[in-house]
């Protein structure tokens, strides 16, 4: 970057972030294409081991933890160029729940047992996790966590279904947020749980989705767990949700981002193509100010990850920017998906086309993490109202 | 990537806060273009201007030797960011002057009209407030169709013909006009040149145009036989298109920085009078249906920010923002409908209240935006036009028009 005295602002990606950029868009072109996402729609794990492997061995798995867990020590606003990118090709399976769901606050929470035992399996990409938090409700309050953990003979015994575990199908261990203790407050009395997949008490089915990702229902029957499994602290459940969420929404806005930029950029190509009353449908007002609409929302859109991911690296407070972030990019993905398919008409509309992989994935990003209703609620009461 | 604005932005935050502290009485709100109707606006509006002039602040982005202070373009969008926040009147001295006439002269006026028109600019001097004569009755988005013709005779030109929507001529010293010079040019655009005008030349009729309320922003300009003297032609002869499109979308991009300011303060308002206001014992914020609004208001607000920024920072690095100066002003305009939209539906039956009346909420303030911002989506570029420019410049579309 061009050095300008007094200023500290900067737009631009680091080089080392633009390496990723280009990488993670290679790679996925070749290795991920849409032929291969629809494949992994009807497969029965959702994801492909040996592409898995193989983003290990780029060290994506491993991309923010530090060296001695295997790591790549990269930034937050590293991990968040690679979400754009996973977004902007569709990447099916379990990395966004191994890695933002869980790596991350294994690294946060963990005690060095646990960091060093299971932290360098997942850069290795041996290990698949994800978080057991929602449950019927489907949302993401305090007071619809009803699972129980009960304190019996020195150990926890947990019981309860959780709904929306995403890839628990192919999980080897699960992070687990269960009432510990009674208390008329929600966010009270909240404890995480290192919880592994295989233990006999645990029954997992697969929710068929029409958006492609596995979502499961993960039914716990007096799974014992010993206290060295807990994570963090006994009874802070909540706050460390509240911590873990903050990080994997932004990731989640960084993966519609790039989904975003994606139909914005198939559309545009399509509109420069398709020849309709001899000419392309990209020279009439009413396509291009549609296009025009879908450039605006994608820039506003990213700017909003971009600042938001830029806070957490920073370390400041930043609840109001992230719920803001998410509302936007519920809100945007939404229209951008539906743009692109009318711009492309009826082709648009067919299993062969592409374009429908997104508008069809819309639901998924748009409830996980907060639907909509919730952030704004968020930034109402960051606002002063 | 860093979104941090700098100590030097920071503090000159702080010091335009005491400035409107101390300069504009509590009572005092600024409605945006209003101050050219009234002879008492006016003239409050002139006062600031020259204490504007006084700090430093009127032409800050100016050379020192024109009477600016080379200002970056961070802390111009600060400037326009805040002095919109604190209802500053009197920065655009009109809105011609500072914003466009000055560094057009900048870029392709000769020395001698620099010395004669920049310092009373920059000093906030009532011979310091212009006008811009482009707009004509068949040439609103269609530009280059104007008429109004400039006939060279010895060392002056004729100048025949009408401008409308003309803001401030009813003030100005000065018209900054486009002109036919050459109504045979192969291209429209071939033909046009830019030339100063004297407001005082005889010639000249001015009829005021009032708005859909009643206030007296623009006016139509009649020329009739007035004659320039050929040394006010800006630039070169018949070149006029080019030179006025460069420093047009230069000179836009504090557009989108401006709305930001004045939209964060009445959310803020409307916030407040959420909380104030009960009913049945229940406050407004209390309601999910206004709460969501107001979040929603607050997302674009944040958005806004986020894409002045980025103009600010990409033009400290060079950039010309064609595109982005465009898309900021579009979705400005977009949030300002919506902002006028959620502030009448809170204020419900009192939007209807006239602005002055005892009766009104917030001074006002609502009331005035709804009614302002269909113009300002016209002004300037309406939103199509700038779409137009959008699709054409950055999605790589065909010209459609």
């Amino acid at each position: 970057m061009k050095e300008i005295k007094g200023i500290k602002m900067d737009f631009n990606f680091s080089e080392q972030q633009n390496m990723l950029r280009n990488e993670a868009r290679r790679f996925l072109t070749k290795e991920c294409p849409k032929t291969k996402v629809k494949e992994l729609e009807k497969d029965e794990k959702g994801y492909d081991l040996q592409m898995w492997r193989n983003m290990a061995d780029m060290g994506w798995m491993g991309l923010v933890l530090p060296e001695e867990y295997g790591g790549l020590n990269a930034d937050f606003i590293d991990l968040m160029v690679l979400m754009e990118e996973m977004g902007r090709n569709i990447l099916p399976g379990p990395f966004f729940s191994t890695v933002a769901l869980c790596a991350l606050p294994l690294l946060e929470y963990g005690n060095d047992v646990q960091k060093v035992g299971y932290l360098p399996q997942i850069a290795r990409g041996e290990k698949i996790w994800t978080v057991a938090m929602t449950e019927s409700s489907g949302n993401y309050r305090a007071s619809a966590i009803k699972a129980e953990a009960k304190l019996e003979d020195g150990e926890y015994v947990l019981n309860g279904d959780k709904f929306f575990v995403s890839y628990a199908n192919v999980a080897d261990y699960l992070l687990v947020i269960a009432r510990t203790a009674k208390s008329k407050a929600p966010k009270k009395g909240l404890t995480f749980f290192i919880v592994d997949a295989k233990n006999p008490g645990i029954h997992i089915e697969t929710i068929p989705t029409l958006t492609g990702e596995k979502q499961c229902k993960v039914s716990f029957k007096k799974v014992k767990i010993p206290r060295k499994d807990i994570l963090g602290k006994v009874g802070q459940g909540w706050e460390m949700a509240e911590h873990i969420m903050r990080k994997a929404t932004v990731l989640k806005c960084a993966e519609v981002s790039g989904a975003c930029q994606a139909i914005l950029d198939m559309a545009n190509t399509y509109a420069k193509e398709r020849i309709q009353f001899g000419k392309p449908i990209g020279s009439f007002q009413v396509i291009q100010h549609q296009l025009v609409d879908m450039l605006i929302d994608v820039e506003g859109l990213q700017y909003l990850v971009y600042q938001a991911a830029w806070l957490i690296s920073t370390g400041a407070p930043c609840d109001l920017q992230i719920a803001m972030t998410k509302a936007k990019a519920n809100e945007v993905y939404r229209r951008i998906a539906l743009s692109g398919i009318k711009i492309h008409g009826a082709i648009g509309f067919t299993m062969d086309h592409d374009i429908g992989l997104y508008y069809r994935r819309v639901l998924g990003a748009e409830s996980v993490l907060g639907d909509t209703d919730l952030h704004l609620e968020k930034v109402a009461a960051n606002i002063g109202l | 990537m860093d979104f941090k604005l700098g100590e030097k932005e920071d503090a000159l935050r702080e010091e335009i806060r005491r400035f409107a502290k101390a300069e504009i009485p509590p009572d005092f709100i600024y409605n945006f273009l209003d101050e050219e109707s009234r002879d008492e606006d006016w003239a409050f509006t002139m006062s600031i201007s020259k204490k504007l002039a006084q700090k430093g602040w009127l032409v800050m982005a100016w050379p020192k030797k024109y009477g600016g202070q080379e200002a970056s373009y961070l802390e111009q969008m600060v400037m326009a960011m805040e002095a919109t926040y604190w209802g500053i009147p009197g920065l655009g001295m009109g809105i011609s002057g500072t914003a466009w006439v000055g560094p057009s002269l900048m870029l392709y006026g000769s020395e001698e009209q620099r010395q004669k028109y920049l310092p009373s600019i920059a000093s906030g001097d009532p011979d310091g407030v212009w006008c811009t004569g482009y707009s004509e009755p068949n040439a609103g988005s269609d530009f280059a169709n104007i008429q109004t013709r400039a006939i060279r005779e010895g060392d002056e030109y004729v100048v025949n013909g009408q401008k409308v929507w003309t803001s401030c001529a009813h003030r100005a010293r000065w018209c900054w006009i486009a002109v036919v010079t050459d109504p045979n040019a192969a291209k429209r655009q071939h033909g046009i040149s830019l030339l100063i005008v004297d407001m005082k030349s005889p010639g000249i009729t001015i009829r005021p145009l009032l708005n859909y309320s009643g206030v007296h922003i623009f006016n139509e300009v009649f020329f009739d036989n007035v004659r320039v003297p050929t040394a006010n032609l800006v630039g070169q002869e018949n070149r006029g298109w080019y030179q006025l499109m460069q420093s047009l979308a230069y000179e836009r991009h504090s557009v989108g920085a401006q709305t930001y300011g004045a939209g964060k303060r009445m959310l803020e308002s409307l916030v407040e009078y959420a909380v104030e206001t009960k009913e049945d014992g229940v406050s407004l914020s209390q309601n999910a249906v206004i709460r969501h609004k107001l979040a929603e208001r607050a997302i674009e607000l944040e958005t806004l920010k986020m894409l002045s920024y980025e103009i600010a920072w990409k033009m400290s690095q060079g950039v010309i923002p064609i595109y982005e100066a465009s898309r900021n002003k579009a979705y400005g305009d977009c949030l300002q409908e919506r902002m006028a939209n959620t502030g009448t539906e809170i204020l419900g039956a009192y939007s209807q209240i006239d602005q002055n009346s005892r009766f009104a909420k917030l001074k006002g303030a609502i009331q005035h935006l709804y009614l302002l911002f269909p113009g300002i989506t016209i002004a300037a570029g309406t939103d199509e036009i700038e779409k137009n420019i959008i699709g054409q410049f950055k999605l790589g579309l065909p010209k459609s028009y």
